[in-house]
């Protein structure tokens, strides 16, 4: 994802810090809330490095915690009413079933732009800004909001 | 005597909603979710519920998505040569099977239903392109689904057919009595 020019003059600023792919050098840590997610796959689109990707696997106990007044809810409460015992394993998903797969994150690519927290339309996609510390030589701007001077 | 009032109001109005009006704070743990559209299931304005709950007591019922371009006009062609057809089956016509999703099948057989079908183009020769081979999918998705949990796969089927192939909707139609008839009924809670 290309920087906005915000985005350039603060890396600009950074020394070590680049405005293409660095990884852990400038913006955020991204967590997951698998719960929330309803898989739409909007995240995986929104991803510029391919750190999110669509599984060809389905745990049908995810379908269990989705929230109510989702699809995938919906769905659990139907599956829950003719249901014989608690869901087995992960089955593998047929080609054009898009929207129940899981999410697989790899930290290890993620450039931490935040496409996908933007992208993410329940909440399910959380970035939090990498600790000051954990950057080389990194000045002030990557620091919370309450260190800054 | 109310246009007065109405006029004082509407300034009001307009401060709160306007641009300027602060923002509703929101707290940082609440999660905001979409309201998910779930897909009324039913039959020419009918819930699915209501096209199931004439079944006799002890009387399966299987609930039939029908292309409207093909199995639907099989399914015409057979009613009007009156062939006798299994009283279980319950149709419901769709624009295209790629119209169904898993929630259709599911809520289906959730209402009350001992099995769901869809039938729907030959391979190919669907009239959206693609829409059988989506429902395909779909409905493997289903049996994988069902299998999980410990019900039978076979209570969820799809079928092609072209539109003057009235012998083998038939066909299908009593196939489907047949599996559904062996199978123990559907516990529901």
């Amino acid at each position: 994802m290309p920087l906005s020019a915000r985005g350039r003059q603060i890396a600009g600023d950074l020394r070590g810090a680049t405005s293409g792919v660095s990884a852990g050098v400038l913006g955020c840590e991204v967590v997951r809330h698998e719960e929330l997610c309803v898989g739409c796959g909007r995240c995986v689109s929104a991803c510029p490095t391919g750190a999110m990707r669509q599984d060809d696997w389905f745990d049908p106990a995810q379908l269990f915690s989705a929230p109510a007044g989702t699809g995938r809810g919906a769905l659990a409460a139907a599956l829950r009413r003719i249901a014989r015992h608690e869901p087995s394993g992960p089955f593998r998903v047929p080609d054009r079933v898009r929207t129940f797969r899981g999410i697989l994150f790899s930290p290890d690519l993620c450039a931490g732009c935040g496409a996908c927290v933007r992208a993410c339309p329940t909440g399910a996609v959380e970035a939090f800004p990498v600790p000051v510390g954990e950057v080389e030589e990194g000045p002030r701007a990557l620091a919370p909001a309450g260190a800054r001077p | 005597m109310n246009v007065p009032a109405v006029a004082e109001a509407e300034p009001t109005a307009l401060a709160v909603t306007g641009p300027k009006a602060a923002l509703p704070a929101v707290a940082a743990t609440e999660v905001r979710v979409p309201p998910a559209r779930v897909p009324e299931i039913s039959a020419s304005g009918v819930p699915v519920s209501e096209v199931i709950a004439d079944a006799a007591d002890g009387e399966r019922s299987i609930v039939a998505f029908l292309c409207r371009e093909c199995a639907y006009s099989a399914a015409d062609a057979a009613g009007n040569a009156r062939t006798p057809l299994p009283p279980t089956i319950r149709t419901i016509m769709v624009p295209c099977t790629g119209r169904v999703s898993p929630l259709h099948l599911l809520a289906a057989l959730a209402e009350g239903a001992d099995g769901v079908y869809v039938a729907g183009c030959l391979e190919g020769q669907c009239h959206y392109r693609v829409g059988n081979f989506h429902a395909l999918d779909r409905v493997a998705f289903v049996r994988s689904l069902l299998e999980s949990v410990g019900v039978e796969p076979e209570r969820a089927a799809m079928f092609t057919m072209s539109a003057a192939d009235t012998p083998r909707f038939v066909a299908t139609a009593r196939g489907m009595d047949a599996t559904i008839s062996r199978l123990p009924r559907l516990p529901r809670s």
